[in-house]
């Protein structure tokens, strides 16, 4: 290599045959597809708050031939799947970027930050450096039973931010008395609730994501786990579309997605009026990659008072909060915040909250929002919202 | 197992203490580990050894008897002016085989940690790492050293039973310096050395000292949020006053108060002081896992209910800009009783 460098004046680009090999068969041969049209670049949401936006299609390129990835932008996608909405060959862009990142850590490249938070899931089976025996320590008034499969209907899967994050664990409170206005007999695993991976997957180490998946897997075997209600739609995509097929009826649902079907069977009723504008951020996980638009808008609107204004981007197009691909481990210089701009649309619709549903987007909305110093507006979960009307 | 070179039959009763120079003087570890040495042997009735390396250094043995040690093996060599891995490992081998003690204590300081290592291979014992307490059990004479494990989480107490010496490497700060007695005096036993050029493999080319500070092994950290309203000056001048450093959560960093360095929290830097303030501070859960492993947290707010408050040991609930002011008052007026 250093001879033709030396030779055409100018670094040189090689193919690695086996990087060719290891992506084809990391991502099914998924960027195979692409034809290098570059909708991708130009509707990631970097290019936004970036002067150089993030080049999708160069990583892209890169992947079809085998050329390493140099530059390092490969840790700022968020896996927001905003291109593959748009992406004329329907290229599973995000698992391209997870499988490069696969590679990077085989090649012990990862970004820095980010092997700690593994370390933080082997050792404690959360991503937050937090003691395993306090998991459960947000629910000791809440009084939770352990499921039972015999006596529950739904297994509810707290997941790691909701256990341990203050701020995320009104969101779990919430929907615990949701439930219970519903008559919804549901458990919990309490303490020994296992981490879903969905942090390891989204960092791109796939070895060890496979690791963590059959633990869990085997967990929610052995305690009869079929019907399962997440409050992160991260850990409700994991489980959903990434984990091996563990038993038949294994069911998992995004809670808003859980709620909704309450609704219609008429458990589930609001009957105090709230008086409230509404504006929805359409997490990622629940929306674009899982397609579940509906679902949260239904809830809202079932609230009476409730009035639903949509933002600018929402739905199919709805603006990222910075927060997935691993980036709520890593940190975005100032003026590169999506939250930001996201904040800036919601006030624009002059709603009195932001609401999502999904503990990321909470803490990223809302750091935006205090930024801001924009007194009289909230960001809240639904489920926040929706306990308010019961 | 495989036996140490030697074992408890021919060990010399004694406790080693590795002294570590740093900037011209002895680090503050090692005196440390001579208080603590001391402690242990006042109450077995053995002697308190230090090891000395380096060239012309001979000015320090005076220092290690008043702090009270009753000999220094002194090293004292051109070869030995810096440390390389390979001269102080082969002089510190020479003197412990010749003396033979029974424990030997070094700083767990980045060439401590090194050094320490490589010699408990060569002397076929074992070492306990990054000690967080040391104590004797006087019945059996074994050192019982604690070390915690998976972030803090577990205690091991560890003894080790047939191989000598007994390594550790203790953390700097676990342990108090003692007082400076000049009546004190020793011994001084030089060490035989058979160093030669050839056997060090590193050469120094340069050697240059970083600006930035460790604010993971401060003792004392002072953090500001929103609610200092970019005063870090008034931080700035506590954290002095208390020997600490200042941090910040990411609002200050990112107004340009503070620089990125020092941003603590699950994106900036995860710290382990004694001691953090946490001023005008509301606790996000990114940043409060930036500062719960500090032994104590005492947090600043004017909301009660801030969730800072749940994290804290001490919890004062009032206006920063009140309460930081009187501290620096009251603290550097007992600095000047205290000096005066």
């Amino acid at each position: 290599m250093a001879d033709f460098e030396q030779a055409v004046g100018e670094e040189v680009l090689l193919i690695d045959d086996e990087l060719w090999e290891q992506l084809i068969e990391l991502t099914d041969g998924a960027a195979a597809l692409c034809f290098q049209c570059g909708v991708c670049t130009a509707t990631c949401p970097w290019g936004l708050v970036r002067q150089k936006p993030l080049s999708v299609r160069t990583l892209m390129r890169q992947a079809q031939l085998g050329l390493r990835e140099k530059n390092g932008s490969l840790w700022l996608c968020t896996t927001c799947a905003q291109c593959e909405a748009h992406c004329p060959r329907g290229v599973n862009i995000a698992d391209v970027f997870r499988s490069l990142r696969t590679v990077a850590w085989e090649n012990r490249n990862p970004e820095k930050g980010l092997p700690s938070l593994l370390w933080s899931i082997f050792w404690n089976d959360n991503p937050w450096s937090q003691p395993p025996t306090q998991r459960a320590l947000w629910a000791n008034n809440l009084d939770i039973p352990i499921f039972n499969p015999q006596e529950h209907e739904v297994m509810l899967y707290i997941g790691c931010t909701s256990s341990y994050d203050q701020r995320a664990q009104k969101i779990a409170s919430a929907l615990v008395h949701i439930l219970r206005g519903a008559g919804v007999e549901f458990g919990f695993l309490g303490e020994e609730e296992p981490c879903c991976g969905e942090a390891v997957l989204s960092v791109g180490h796939k070895h060890y994501f496979e690791e963590v998946a059959a633990k869990t897997a085997q967990v929610f075997q052995e305690r009869g786990v079929t019907r399962l209600v997440t409050i992160s739609p991260h850990c409700y995509d994991v489980f959903h579309n990434h984990y091996p097929p563990f038993s038949n009826g294994f069911q998992p649902l995004h809670y808003t997605q859980y709620l909704v079907n309450l609704i219609t069977e008429g458990r589930l009723q609001f009957m105090k009026p709230l008086d409230l504008q509404v504006t929805f951020q359409d997490p990622c996980y629940l929306g674009r990659i899982n397609e579940t638009y509906q679902a949260p808008r239904e809830i809202l609107k079932s609230i009476p008072g409730v009035e639903l204004v949509e933002m600018e981007n929402s739905a199919e197009e709805a603006l990222c909060c910075g927060g997935g691909g691993g980036r709520m481990w890593l940190e975005t210089p100032l003026g590169e915040r999506f939250s930001d701009l996201r904040v800036e649309q919601a006030v624009q619709t002059g709603a009195d909250i932001l609401a999502t549903a999904c503990p990321f987007c909470v803490a990223c909305l809302e750091d935006s929002l205090k930024v801001r110093k924009t007194e009289s507006f909230e960001v809240r979960d639904i489920a926040e919202i929706a306990v308010r009307a019961l | 197992m495989v036996s140490s070179l030697y074992g408890i039959g021919r060990e010399r009763k004694s406790i080693w203490v590795y002294l570590e120079v740093e900037s011209g003087g002895l680090a503050g570890v090692s005196l440390e580990l001579i208080a603590k040495g001391r402690q242990i042997c006042n109450q077995l009735g053995w002697q308190l050894a230090g090891l000395l390396l380096g060239y012309q250094v001979g000015e320090l043995v005076a220092d290690s008897f008043a702090y009270g040690l009753d000999e220094v093996w002194l090293g004292d060599d051109a070869l030995l002016e810096y440390f390389t891995i390979e001269a102080y490992s082969r002089a510190s081998f020479q003197a412990l085989m010749a003396a033979k003690p029974s424990v030997f204590l070094l700083g767990a300081t980045p060439n401590g940690r090194d050094l320490a290592g490589r010699l408990a291979v060569r002397l076929r014992t074992g070492l306990n790492a990054d000690c967080t307490d040391l104590y004797m059990n006087p019945q059996d004479e074994r050192l019982v050293c604690e070390v915690s494990g998976f972030g803090g989480g577990v205690l091991a107490l560890i003894e080790m039973a047939q191989h000598r010496p007994q390594m550790a490497t203790v953390r700097p700060g676990v342990f108090s310096p003692g007082e400076l007695d000049r009546k004190n005096v020793g011994k001084i036993i030089p060490i035989s050395l058979d160093l030669t050029e050839d056997v060090i493999k590193t050469r120094l080319v340069e050697r240059s000292i970083g600006e930035q500070v460790d604010l993971t092994r401060v003792p004392v950290l002072v953090a500001g949020g929103r609610g200092v309203d970019g005063d870090f000056k008034m931080l700035a001048q506590l954290a002095q006053l208390l020997g600490g450093e200042i941090g910040a959560t990411r609002p200050p960093v990112d107004e340009g108060h503070i620089t990125r360095e020092r941003q603590i929290g699950q994106t900036g830097v995860v710290s382990n002081p004694k001691v953090a303030i946490c001023c005008g501070i509301s606790g996000a859960f990114h940043f409060v896992v930036g500062i719960e492993k500090a032994d104590i947290v005492i947090a600043i707010n004017s909301d009660p209910e801030a969730p800072i408050f749940d994290y804290a040991d001490y919890c004062i609930v009032g206006d920063v800009h009140q309460i930081v002011p009187t501290l620096i008052e009251i603290l550097s007026a007992e600095l000047e009783v205290s000096i005066g």
